[in-house]
């Protein structure tokens, strides 16, 4: 999944702290989503809703069909803003690779998200239907419920769900940590390196 | 548990897409890094703190601005002819708005209010470059969305708006009240940015 560049929502900006957007992109989304909004109800049903996101993403239909499944938890057949909202910001999280901030972040709304059904529960199948939109390989999927699914049900209710977010988290850390600390190391290795020509020169 | 907020992800986090160079990448920063904190203005904290009382309401304002010459007091910025220059300047902008639905203007002035309660802030970081070559620009990163941005958002909604008029037509017919609705928008829409233009 990603986003088209060079559109409007390109260019707003996630903190990567709280992976949410500040005051002012706010203001500008709500601008963008009243223009969008056609028919004056604060709402975009499921033709406009398509559109918008086939426009600016690389997603397929029925990628947006669920998508659109998933945000309309009052069955409806229409989103408003604060559904509109979180799905930008789940479209910047992976866009900007924060992905495992952002399920850390605001674990309990995606996991309302991902609750389908109101069980207070999640599927492997569910969340198998829903992984692209935090890029997570089907394999770590399988994985994840593997590992974390305690009670031993087959679903994850909302503790297993955190305790992934919390693992996830703190793997994505390492790994970020193990990369500034290769990137230190390959600079090191570049400064010995011209170090040593330049005493090569020195003496000959 | 809350992880550590003092630990920052790294700077190739800020890059998107593929991490090439862009030339819009300019306009991005100064658009997006300006949302991210009022506190452009280079000042040590402990000289804009003693400026506030214990319930944080700003005072002495007039001792701000002996400190720095450059800079006006907050409640001045309302009654300075600059703010209004500014707001001449900008008006055009705002009256394509005036033929749209009542939900965004009702947001208008709602926001408003809103940016006159946000105006002393920054107007202040406003009149910090009051010297700049840039001035509208630098002001119009404050108070508006920039012009470039504007533009894209608008033409991206009328695209956007495009294809699914095409769809109602296709799914519902062209005599159907959502259709004519949504065509009306359009050229609405239309009729406004060329106007915008024309002006």
């Amino acid at each position: 999944m990603k986003l088209k560049t060079g559109s409007f929502l390109w260019y707003l900006y996630l903190d990567k702290v709280y992976c949410l957007l500040s005051v002012r992109n706010v203001k500008v989304l709500v601008e963008y989503f009243h223009l969008l909004d056609v028919h004056g109800k604060n709402t975009l049903n499921d033709v406009l809703f398509y559109h918008f996101l086939h426009h600016v993403t690389d997603l397929k239909k029925k990628q947006i069909k669920i998508v659109f499944d998933m945000l309309d938890w009052n069955a409806v057949g229409e989103i408003g803003f604060d559904q509109f909202y979180i799905l930008v910001c789940i479209l910047l999280a992976h866009q900007n690779h924060l992905e495992e901030q952002f399920l850390y972040r605001h674990s309990r709304p995606v996991f309302d998200l991902l609750d389908l059904d109101g069980e207070q529960r999640i599927g492997e199948a569910t969340f198998q239907m829903y992984r692209f939109l935090f890029n997570i390989h089907k394999q770590e999927l399988t994985e994840l419920f593997h590992e974390f699914d305690i009670t031993g049900d087959q679903l994850l209710n909302y503790k297993e769900f955190k305790l992934y977010t919390i693992f996830s988290m703190d793997k994505y850390q390492k790994r970020q940590q193990a990369e500034r600390e290769r990137e230190n190391l390959q600079l090191k290795n570049q400064n010995k390196g011209k170090d040593k020509e330049k005493i090569e020169l020195f003496f000959f | 548990m809350e992880e550590n907020p003092s630990k920052v992800l790294p700077e190739s986090s800020d890059h998107r897409g593929s991490g090439k160079v862009n030339p819009s990448n300019d306009i991005r920063d100064l658009w997006t890094t300006a949302t991210l904190s009022e506190s452009q203005l280079n000042l040590p904290l402990s000289e804009v703190c003693e400026n506030f009382d214990e319930e944080g309401i700003y005072v002495d304002k007039t001792q701000w601005y002996r400190h720095n010459g450059s800079w006006e007091d907050d409640e001045e910025d309302e009654g300075n002819s600059y703010p209004e220059e500014l707001d001449e300047q900008t008006l055009p902008e705002q009256e394509p708005h005036q033929g749209s639905s009542t939900e965004p203007h009702v947001a208008e002035n709602g926001d408003d209010s809103k940016m006159k309660a946000e105006k002393p802030s920054s107007m202040t970081s406003v009149e910090g470059f009051m010297h700049s070559p840039h001035l509208a620009y630098w002001a119009e990163q404050q108070n508006r969305l920039p012009l470039p941005l504007r533009e894209l958002m608008k033409n991206e909604a009328l695209e956007i708006l495009n294809k699914a008029l095409r769809s109602y037509r296709s799914g519902i017919g062209r005599e159907h009240f959502l259709t004519k609705e949504l065509q009306r928008y359009i050229d609405g829409i239309k009729k406004r940015q060329d106007t915008g233009q024309n002006v």
